[in-house]
């Protein structure tokens, strides 16, 4: 017989040990069972009852932390955190480094430290074994778990198809096949549509609709003038082909995309990125050119990844542009760990709500509460975020180093102004307590030499894009005084489950994937780089339907201001059904078969009758359908922000309409251009901005929310912008030489309202002028402009 | 009402639809008018608050508790020592302890501890409720201020102010609810209104100025004056009025001609309410006449009509360095106008329904650094409230021998923000707002009321 090898000897030896230990410590148990439960009673259950049980036992709904110290078993099963307790192991108990406030793990209890003398008896109970009188209680009961299988069948992720046009009982009112499905359900509800509204409505309409920017007098009159059948389509065409027209409903993209041009601080490690515009110019590009919607999320998404020109690296913006908090690097790994975590979050929120109008977020510390997400699906595309870095692009060919050296020598600059910074403030403690600073001044010395160093190196100077590239990233706290953010190229991270949301607290590994219950049964895990084109592939291709719904909706909203879905951002169970299901179906089929068209989507509405009916009806339905839920009526809506602006410099003719580049602060007196080229400011919102329901760029926007305040009025009554477009619009007016007060007045309105005034608003203007500015005509001219753009009828849209 | 007012599943909720008619609601506030119907998250009975007000003083850059509000006689004993639990880590380099160089004396009957930096607020003691042992989230000043007012480190969030906003609507139709008083041209960073409707931001306002109209953004007209003015909106609300009835009846419509009515009014209002001038000459006395001073005087005014939340903001107190002088100069500031603002919300008997906070974003380092600075300490620091159903006289919690961390009581942000709303008549965890597929909050998932807080 052969001997034991030595490797057999060694595992035989240790189950040996451990055998033994094992009977030791079993043995000891047993004999001081009775001493030792006697000792729990008296020395720590009242401890327990009175310091712990109020967060830690059965008697509260939600203990905290999943932690219950009143049942043996739930104590050695522990929390989130694992379990509470190692009997005979003191060291190695969490509950002990809790209760001794080691740093280590949350400090409990919480309000105040136990006494000494009370630590040392937990020690003991712990050493001794940790006796608890058993009990029969069942272990808590495990959440339902989240059924993917079923989740399968939720409406948003069904295939959509064409629809056979509904019977209605007008066929002479649908002019596209929307209106037939509108129709069919005003029918059921016995509800008629509004007349089509008239023409300079009309026209005014689909100007502000589609270009953000109203029509001119000259333009309005030519079309009420003109009388041939496909005038209405003519125009539909020419404003389609305006590049204002990406101007426009670019900035609703860049609402989705948060698209911002700093960050909410302004610390070392976030400074502002230097060219946030290229992706606003990318955008707006995009939308002119009617790149098809699945390319534009796929070039956003992944650019890099795809055989696209360099140019198109800048479509990355949109996760390029993502907010940055700062990362101090003395603070300890762990807290750089949680805002790295939000900032991954942030992404991977911004992505799915963006694309797929699922809040998948949701699911970060448990599985999602209503929809079929597991916190395994969060951690899987957390994974993708954690694999991709924000960075520089130069948007021509370079050598891959060149790229690479752009954004690699920026960031050690940071951090070594860092290093410079604090070896300077450093250096004062030990120089005012009259210590030797000779190291100090080494120190100092030489992260001035790096720096200088840094700066000298050579870079891109060319186009450059801020985008995104594969690196994971990990948080390197080896150094305890300076935590490193670990960027490796090319090597992407699959992330542990963090438990309850908690870096601190990793469970198991995730492999980076799509969403299971949008994927096929039998789909990998992403196996390219991070997975960012995978990632935007599953999304386009294997969520087709869901992705297309969720544009197809936006696109909805944007032009009726109100969704089929209300929760444009939440396709989940906890968003709104859609008004139409059939019509959104349909429309989303026929929105594929066009290749993913957002101006075939335009067509399809802004032609359609419902589009194009006069916002009041003769006819109320308040009763029936109090939020024209099924569009009885066009909604009549207030100019946004923007469109206000641009709507007032237009009229003023100062409206400079250069396209593209560095964006100008709107508070700039001398800015022309349209506010889509204004700064976007994620720290300090322009007035208008803040005043006006522009969203917060901190986050994704599902939609704004408009609300009427005093201060608005204020700024419209008030504000030097105001004041000096008044007085250029009433300039201008009256450069046209008017043969009389009469024929200034009436070039006021149809400047700035489109038409003529009445005879009772010509009097009353003439009266407002002679009297108002105290018979100095040319400002009473300016007080009458002034009082146009604030009127009702100048803010809202028909 | 108006059917278009009538709750439907647009995903717009009532509140929203009321908030979006803005001024119209005059004196009533949201919860109010929610009330009969579809009672909101969050609001529980009005005669449950016992504060209506609140009046937070901000000290931006981290106040020294230790110089201020919490003595430490350890820390002459071990003076430029650095014995055990006297070495957590913070953001700098520090060196040994570094003892407070004034007296804390006894102040009022109950004979709180406050330092002879703070004379005449130590007076006020019996008032003052000291919560010696609060907790912060982090070492740096912007995300420890953003989580002293949203509860979370990031900037996403709203803050305090547009909760209590949100939760209890306007008091008066001529001014917001929420205001920001700040030595500068900017808002202050931590008065946003984040997923919140827009107006529920806090309006800010320059104390540095002390004419009325350059203080409120807009507030006038440079060229016209009032009658002017008058001509001008009566002119724009016969064009409203006449397109109103074209349009057929909409509240939108309605609303804006009202809040245009409410802007030509809170001119006027406005400049009341910050003009200061009309003061009697012992109340300028009494207050002083620093840009802080004006607005602590101001948030009084405020307070008397009906403004909900103040929020005063004085920055300077990152003493990093040359602590004693700095430390001084800013607690002279505060002094005289903070015990002034207490005595004459007594006096007029408004105390009772204001909840006054003081506090920065952490308090200091008992270790020096730079020799005669002291570094951030988010581990243990003072906050004080006073009136609004607060107990005073007392201190509550404690720090360890030397004041770094807070180890009695401890009171974290979230338990404070609970305390603060409970005092306003809400329940933390019911107060709620939908936005990204859920249901968020002020306290996130923490936060307890701190019962022995309450008077």
């Amino acid at each position: 017989m052969l001997l034991p090898t030595f490797h057999s000897f060694v595992r035989h030896g240790v189950l040996r040990i451990g055998a033994i230990t094992w009977f030791v410590s079993f043995a000891g148990l047993a004999m001081a069972a009775d001493e030792g439960l006697e000792f729990f009673e008296k020395k720590i259950r009242p401890v327990l009852v009175e310091r712990c049980y109020k967060c830690h036992s059965s008697e509260t709904a939600k203990p905290k932390g999943g932690l219950r110290l009143d049942r043996q078993a739930s104590v050695l099963q522990g929390g989130d955190s694992g379990a509470a307790l190692v009997p005979g192991k003191s060291d190695e108990s969490l509950l002990m480094k809790a209760i001794s406030w080691s740093g280590v793990v949350s400090e409990m209890p919480p309000d105040r430290k136990l006494p000494d003398q009370v630590l040392a008896d937990f020690r003991e109970w712990v050493a001794r074994g940790a006796a608890f009188p058993v009990d029969s209680a069942p272990s808590a009961a495990k959440p339902r778990a989240v059924d993917v299988e079923q989740g399968r069948g939720f409406w948003s992720f069904q295939p959509v198809r064409t629809l056979p046009t509904p019977k209605v009982s007008d066929p002479s009112w649908p002019l596209r096949k929307i209106d037939s499905f509108v129709l069919e359900q005003l029918d059921r509800q016995q509800v008629r549509p509004a007349p089509e509204a008239d023409r300079r409505a009309l026209i005014r309409r689909l100007s502000f609709d589609l270009l953000g920017l109203p029509p001119t007098f000259a333009e309005t009159e030519a079309f009420v003038a003109d009388e041939s059948p496909d005038a209405y389509e003519r125009l539909v065409e020419r404003y389609l082909a305006s590049p204002h027209y990406g101007e426009r409903w670019g900035r609703h993209w860049l609402d989705v995309a948060r698209y911002a041009e700093d960050h909410p601080t302004s610390e070392a490690t976030c400074k502002p990125p230097r060219f946030p515009f290229r992706y606003r110019d990318w955008v707006i590009q995009a939308l002119n050119d009617d790149l098809p919607y699945d390319e534009f999320v796929r070039r956003q998404l992944a650019a890099d990844l795809l055989d696209v020109p360099r140019s198109e690296l800048a479509a990355l913006g949109f996760l390029g542009l993502s907010p940055v908090y700062h990362k101090e690097p003395k603070l300890a790994a762990d807290v750089i760990s949680v805002i790295v975590a939000d900032e991954w979050d942030e992404r991977l929120d911004t992505v799915t709500r963006s694309f797929l109008g699922l809040t998948v977020a949701c699911a970060r510390c448990h599985d999602h509460k209503f929809d079929p997400i597991k916190t395994d699906d969060y951690y899987a595309l957390a994974g993708v975020m954690a694999s991709t870095q924000l960075v520089e692009w130069p948007l021509v060919e370079t050598s891959p180093e060149e790229a690479a050296a752009l954004t690699e020598v920026q960031r050690q600059i940071v951090d070594v102004e860092l290093r410079s910074d604090y070896a300077k403030k450093n250096r004062k403690t030990p120089k005012a307590e009259g210590v030797d600073v000779a190291p100090f001044d080494a120190e100092v010395a030489r992260w001035e030499a790096a720096l200088k160093a840094l700066k000298e190196t050579k870079l891109f100077e060319g186009s450059i894009a801020t985008g995104v590239r594969d690196a994971g990233l990990w948080i390197n706290g080896d150094d305890p005084a300076w935590t490193l953010l670990d960027y490796q190229q090319g090597r992407p991270r699959d992330l542990p489950v963090f438990v309850r949301g908690n870096p601190a607290n990793p469970g198991s590994i995730v492999p980076r994937r799509f969403l299971e219950v949008l994927s096929p049964r039998d789909a990998k895990p992403f196996q390219q780089g991070s997975g960012r084109r995978e990632l935007a592939e599953a999304i386009i291709r294997d969520s087709a339907p869901l992705a297309a719904r969720v544009i197809v909706n936006r696109g909805w909203g944007w032009h009726f201001d109100r969704p089929l879905v209300t929760t444009p951002s939440n396709f989940g169970r906890l968003g709104d059904a859609p008004s139409h299901p059939e019509l959104l179906d349909d429309l989303t089929a026929r929105f594929i078969e066009s290749g993913w068209s957002l101006k075939w989507l335009h067509r399809e509405i802004v032609l359609s009758a419902a589009w194009r009916q006069a916002s009041r009806s003769p006819t109320d339905f308040h009763d029936r359908d109090p939020d024209n839920r099924l569009l009885w009526r066009m909604n009549r809506r207030r100019l946004e922000a923007e469109a206000s602006r641009d709507a007032v410099l237009s009229s003023s003719g100062e409206l400079n309409t250069t396209m593209q580049g560095p964006s100008v602060s709107l508070d700039d007196e001398k800015f022309r251009r349209r506010t889509v080229y204004g700064i976007v400011s994620r720290q300090k919102p322009a007035d208008l901005f803040r005043l006006f329901d522009f969203p917060d760029a901190k986050r994704h926007t599902e939609n704004r929310l408009p609300t009427t305040t005093p201060l608005q009025q204020l700024y419209l009554l008030n504000s030097p912008f105001l004041q000096q477009q008044a007085e250029a619009t009433a300039r201008s007016v009256l450069d046209e030489q008017p043969s009389s007060g009469e024929e200034t007045a009436r070039n006021l309105f149809r400047r700035i309202l489109l038409r003529d005034p009445t005879t009772e608003e010509l009097k009353e203007s003439l009266t407002l002028v002679h009297n108002a500015a105290g018979g100095v005509l040319r400002e009473g001219w300016t007080l009458l402009a002034h009082s146009l753009f604030a009127a009702n009828e100048f803010l809202y849209v028909e | 009402m108006h059917p278009n007012l009538d709750h439907s599943s647009i995903g717009l909720s009532r509140r929203q639809l009321l908030s979006s008619l803005g001024a119209g609601f005059g004196t009533l506030a949201l919860a109010d008018l929610l009330h009969a119907d579809q009672a909101p998250s969050g609001v529980v009975t009005p005669n449950a608050a016992k504060a209506k007000h609140v009046i937070f003083l901000f000290m931006a850059g981290g106040p020294s508790h230790i110089d201020l509000f919490d003595p430490k006689p350890s820390l002459k004993k071990f003076a430029g020592q650095r014995p055990a639990g006297a070495d957590l880590r913070t953001e700098r380099v520090t060196g040994g302890l570094l003892p407070a160089p004034w007296e804390f004396q006894p102040g009022g009957e109950s004979g709180l501890l406050i330092s002879d930096l703070l004379p005449q607020l130590r007076a006020c003691a019996d008032d003052l409720c000291l919560v010696r042992s609060m907790v912060g989230g982090n070492p740096n000043h912007a995300p420890a201020a953003n989580h002293l007012f949203s509860g979370r480190i990031d900037q996403i969030h709203p803050s305090l102010g547009a909760w209590v906003s949100y939760g209890l609507g306007t008091e008066n139709r001529n001014l917001p609810g929420f205001v920001s008083l700040s030595d500068g041209g900017t808002a202050s960073r931590y008065v946003r209104n984040g997923y919140l409707p827009g107006e529920h931001q806090g309006t800010p306002i320059n104390i540095a100025e002390k004419d009325p109209e350059k203080m409120v953004r807009y507030l006038r007209n440079g060229t016209l004056n009032r009658e002017q003015q008058e001509r001008q909106l009566e002119f724009i609300a016969r064009l409203n009025r006449r397109q109103l009835a074209a349009s057929g009846d909409d509240p939108a419509l309605e609303a804006r001609i009202r809040a245009m009515e409410t802007a030509f009014r809170m001119q006027f209002a406005a400049g009341d309410v910050f003009d200061i001038r009309s003061e009697t000459q012992a109340t300028h006395e009494e207050y002083g006449s620093s840009s802080f001073a004006r607005g602590c005087l101001i948030s009084r005014r405020l307070v008397e009509r009906g403004v909900r939340y103040i929020h005063v903001e004085l920055g300077g107190w990152d003493h990093h360095e040359n602590i004693d002088k700095s430390i001084t100069s800013l607690s002279r500031q505060i002094d005289q106008p903070i015990a002034a603002l207490l005595r004459d919300l007594k006096r007029r008997g408004l105390l009772d329904e204001t909840l006054v906070v003081w506090g920065g974003e952490f308090g200091r380092t008992p270790v020096s650094e730079s020799g005669n600075g002291r570094d951030h300490n988010h581990y243990g620091f003072t906050m004080w409230l006073a009136g609004g159903g607060i107990k005073g006289g007392v201190a509550y919690g404690a720090t360890d021998e030397f004041g770094f961390r807070a180890v009695e009581n401890r009171v974290s942000v979230h338990d404070l923000h609970a305390t603060l709303l409970h005092l306003l008549g809400f329940d933390h965890e019911r107060l709620t707002y939908r936005y990204s597929g859920r249901d968020f909050r002020l306290t996130d998932v923490h936060g307890e009321v701190v019962q022995e807080l309450l008077a």
